[in-house]
């Protein structure tokens, strides 16, 4: 199955064509999207946290989309990639840290539109529910562990030395 | 030139540095990629306000977080030097030597000038005027677009540092 995977013709293009489009434009897309669906992601929870109060909150509620767009090129890249390299992401426990925070995150912005967008309050202006904070905090918690994971995704060797070192086996 | 600047910032000493301590290329690539999302988030928030999207927003407002992506950008500055000066394989000259990073390096100062154009030549002062839902002018809608165009440029070539044959190739050169 990974095998087959990840000798599919797609998976070879992403992974060998010589072309401008196939593996580093994919990569590069990647970090676009994250940069993204982060970089709003991360402004919304800092004015839910109450920093710029002047901006009404309802009026970040149309940023959702673009939210998504981020999203959407990231898990199309994201697939790609790891079509491409199946056999070694599959065996690499940060790659499964990495898609356990992108879960949560997706999941607590989810809860964010519905639990504080979509309030009467806010969608009046009126008010914010209390928990917007904790939403907020959560946000920025799970994005920013999803990004050090990503990373760490790249460096098995040096993950393994030091998980070693610091819990001893 | 590429020789001379090589050899300064193998005065810092970084390179044994780095090839001594395992933790700080990886650390610096994990606040490398924070410093970018602070800068897209941010400055390209403003520009897209600018564009029209998210009209209700103030400009004005928006432009208070800049100094986040400020602070991404110096973060990026200093882990950046790290990797450019710390480079354990090929050196300084080896990042001094690539297409990719030289585009990533000039789109960065075409951002950077881009900036000082927003704010002396008193288009942000426009731009700030703008009602929150109102649009932006023109002048600030230029503004925008190069910003944003020379920021996404910065990280598709800047995954092409290390995938620089890939460019060369598609460039014909």
């Amino acid at each position: 199955m990974i095998d087959a995977i990840e000798n599919s013709a797609y998976a070879v293009w992403v992974r060998e064509s010589p072309s401008i489009w196939a593996y580093t434009t994919i990569l590069s897309l990647h970090a676009m999207g994250l940069a993204i669906i982060v970089g709003i992601n991360t402004i919304v929870a800092l004015r839910l946290l109450g920093y710029v109060p002047d901006i009404p909150i309802n009026k970040l509620r149309q940023l959702y989309p673009w939210m998504y767009v981020g999203f959407t090129i990231n898990a199309f890249s994201g697939l790609s990639l790891l079509a491409a390299n199946l056999s070694n992401d599959s065996h690499n426990w940060m790659f499964y840290v990495k898609l356990t925070m992108i879960l949560c995150a997706m999941i607590n912005l989810e809860l964010t539109k519905v639990r504080v967008f979509d309030t009467p309050a806010v969608i009046n202006g009126t008010g914010v529910p209390a928990e917007a904070h904790r939403f907020a905090i959560a946000s920025i918690v799970f994005w920013s562990l999803a990004i050090c994971a990503g990373r760490l995704v790249e460096y098995p060797n040096f993950v393994e030395k030091w998980v070693g070192m610091l819990f001893g086996h | 030139m590429v020789e001379t600047i090589s050899h300064l910032l193998l005065k810092t000493g970084l390179d044994n540095f780095v090839a001594t301590h395992d933790w700080v290329w990886p650390v610096c690539e994990i606040l490398h990629f924070f410093g970018m999302a602070a800068i897209i988030g941010t400055v390209g928030l403003v520009d897209a306000r600018m564009l029209g999207i998210g009209k209700g927003i103030p400009i004005a407002s928006l432009e208070r977080f800049v100094p986040i992506g400020v602070l991404g950008l110096v973060l990026n500055m200093v882990t950046g030097f790290i990797f450019v000066a710390g480079n354990p394989v090929g050196g300084p000259q080896e990042y001094l030597t690539t297409l990719a990073f030289l585009i990533k390096m000039t789109l960065i100062v075409i951002a950077g000038v881009n900036l000082l154009v927003f704010y002396a030549f008193g288009i942000a002062r426009i731009a700030n005027a703008t009602a929150p839902d109102g649009s932006a002018p023109v002048s600030a809608k230029v503004v925008a677009a190069v910003s944003l165009i020379a920021w996404f440029g910065v990280i598709f070539f800047g995954r092409f540092i290390m995938y620089n044959d890939t460019l060369l190739n598609a460039l014909g050169l």
